[in-house]
């Protein structure tokens, strides 16, 4: 057993505890470590948003008379501060507009190609979806392609409203459910397995950081 | 005495239904503690997606270069630093140039800079001639944080000193020999985004998408589900998924290692962690089977 010296690994040590002990119930250890969290998680960000965004792009060029367009741009996002006074609030409108704008115009056409078209693309059963590569041999990713492409009909045939699910469309529909129930399936055994190792990076850290009992 | 025993025979089936949820933390924690203290030998097996990426970097053109992007913030550490430190060792000890930055929060800067240090100390603390050394902004640079993510992530398809003028450290990075040769996703063979959240997503939307970037990604276990389908479209070369992930990645790097003539028995927290969460995977499964037994038992009972 080889316990830390260093005097951190014991204060992350303790914190750790305290957190644990809202498993037990909630006490005031834990509210300790919780307000702690969040107040050095603030107190951090806004110290780094300062030194490393507001000094170096906008006060230090500024301050030496160059590019001096920023400080009508740094008005713009002054006024998200309008929020906090009534009578000129709306006025917030502008840097949030201005900031959707730029985020949609940029973010809209990529997303339509990227998480629509080439998700679509993905789903149709080709003569290369037979190929053997890394992942298996072709007759394997041939027949996974296959399910790929029924479970995509068979799930958004689900969630069509347009029509009673009743004919043709009950049964679809119905092998529908299956598949969502396969992926909530997947979903909760990888979240357990999720839970689990972030408790296990704990005991690692307790068992081994700070008690020395791990190699 | 008949009431007496139906009650006593129903009682035990209902006592585990209602047992304190405490008792469960117990034996979890056990669970996990136990094979920590004694572990048992489990070899990972690397499954397809992690495979791909691994070869993809193992044999991408000596001039193009690893980009890690580290995402992720302390509370997913656990699952996704054991990817940073095994994708730098892969990235070093294969000579690759490595760029690592991040996106998502300012909170991942320190987690970045650690898992740099300890990785290019294990390999200066044994060099013997510069070949075996790694010199930051000549072997990697780290660009550090900017905002906001789209502009970055645009901006580095035209030129990165723009989007970085400095370094991490505060060096002007168009000072940095490296940047010579790692001018925009060019010069990338891959970027591997290592997140607690969806920014593998953003990478794919402006990186791929409209630069035709190789993007690999390590995301937690909780995420897995939402990001096979970019794996199966060929949006993401390789997937690492939660610490199983990561033990596979350390495993075929340390394989590698080898091969290169690297025999350091470096910690592996990926791996070392397979017994505790194979132990942990058994007992929740048991709790499962034993928990709708019960469920099944009681409900016919009442009808």
């Amino acid at each position: 057993m080889n316990v830390a010296a260093d005097p951190w690994v014991w204060v992350a040590a303790i914190l750790t505890l305290a957190v644990f002990s809202f498993l037990y119930r909630e006490n005031p250890f834990y509210r300790f470590a919780e307000h702690l969290f969040v107040g050095v998680s603030n107190g951090y960000a806004i110290t780094f948003y300062f030194h490393r965004i507001l000094m170096p792009y906008l006060i230090e060029p500024v301050s030496h008379g160059r590019d001096l367009w920023l400080i009508a741009i740094a008005m713009v996002g002054m006024l998200y501060f309008t929020r906090f006074i009534p009578k000129v609030s709306w006025l917030v409108r502008i840097p949030i507009a201005v900031v959707l704008g730029y985020s949609s115009g940029a973010y809209i056409p990529r997303a339509i190609d990227a998480q629509i078209l080439q998700q679509l693309r993905a789903t149709i059963v080709t003569r290369s979806s037979f190929a053997t590569t890394l992942a298996g041999p072709g007759w394997q990713l041939g027949v996974w392609s296959i399910i790929i492409a029924l479970g995509v009909i068979a799930t958004v045939t689900y969630f069509f409203f347009s029509a009673e699910q009743k004919g043709i469309l009950k049964p679809i529909s119905r092998i529908g459910i299956i598949f969502i129930m396969v992926g909530f399936g997947a979903s909760f055994g990888y979240t357990v397995m999720a839970r689990i190792s972030l408790f296990i990076g704990r005991l690692q850290f307790l068992l081994g950081d700070w008690l020395g009992l791990l190699r | 005495m008949t009431p007496q025993t139906g009650r006593e025979k129903r009682g035990f089936w209902d006592r585990l239904l209602l047992v304190d949820r405490r008792w469960l933390y117990v034996v979890i924690w056990l669970v996990v503690m136990v094979p920590m203290l004694f572990p048992f030998d489990i070899k990972p097996e690397a499954m397809p997606p992690v495979r791909k990426l691994f070869e993809y970097i193992d044999s991408m053109p000596e001039d193009k270069s690893l980009v890690i992007s580290v995402d992720y913030t302390p509370d997913t550490r656990p699952e996704l630093h054991p990817m940073a430190i095994a994708a730098l060792r892969h990235g070093f000890a294969t000579k690759r140039r490595v760029g690592v930055l991040c996106l998502n929060t300012v909170m991942s800067l320190g987690l970045a800079e650690g898992a740099l240090r300890q990785v290019s100390e294990e390999f200066n603390s044994r060099a013997t001639t510069r070949e075996d050394s790694i010199i930051n902004g000549e072997d990697y640079v780290f660009w550090g944080w900017s905002y906001p993510i789209i502009t970055v992530l645009l901006g580095m398809g035209e030129r990165i000193t723009r989007v970085f003028p400095v370094d991490y450290y505060g060096h002007r990075t168009e000072s940095l020999p490296i940047m010579a040769s790692l001018k925009n996703y060019d010069d990338m063979g891959i970027v591997v985004c290592i997140a607690g959240s969806s920014i593998p997503l953003s990478w794919v939307n402006y990186a791929h998408t409209q630069f035709g970037c190789q993007i690999g990604c390590g995301i937690t276990a909780v995420s897995a589900a939402d990001f096979y389908p970019y794996l199966n479209s060929g949006q993401f070369t390789g997937m690492l998924a939660g610490m199983k992930g990561a033990a596979e990645y350390e495993e075929l790097v340390s394989e590698k290692m080898v091969e290169l003539g690297y025999e350091w028995d470096l910690p592996r927290k990926g791996t070392e962690a397979m017994s505790s969460q194979t132990a942990a995977h058994l007992a929740i499964m048991a709790f499962l089977i034993i928990g709708n037994i019960a469920f099944f038992i009681t409900r016919r009972r009442k009808q």
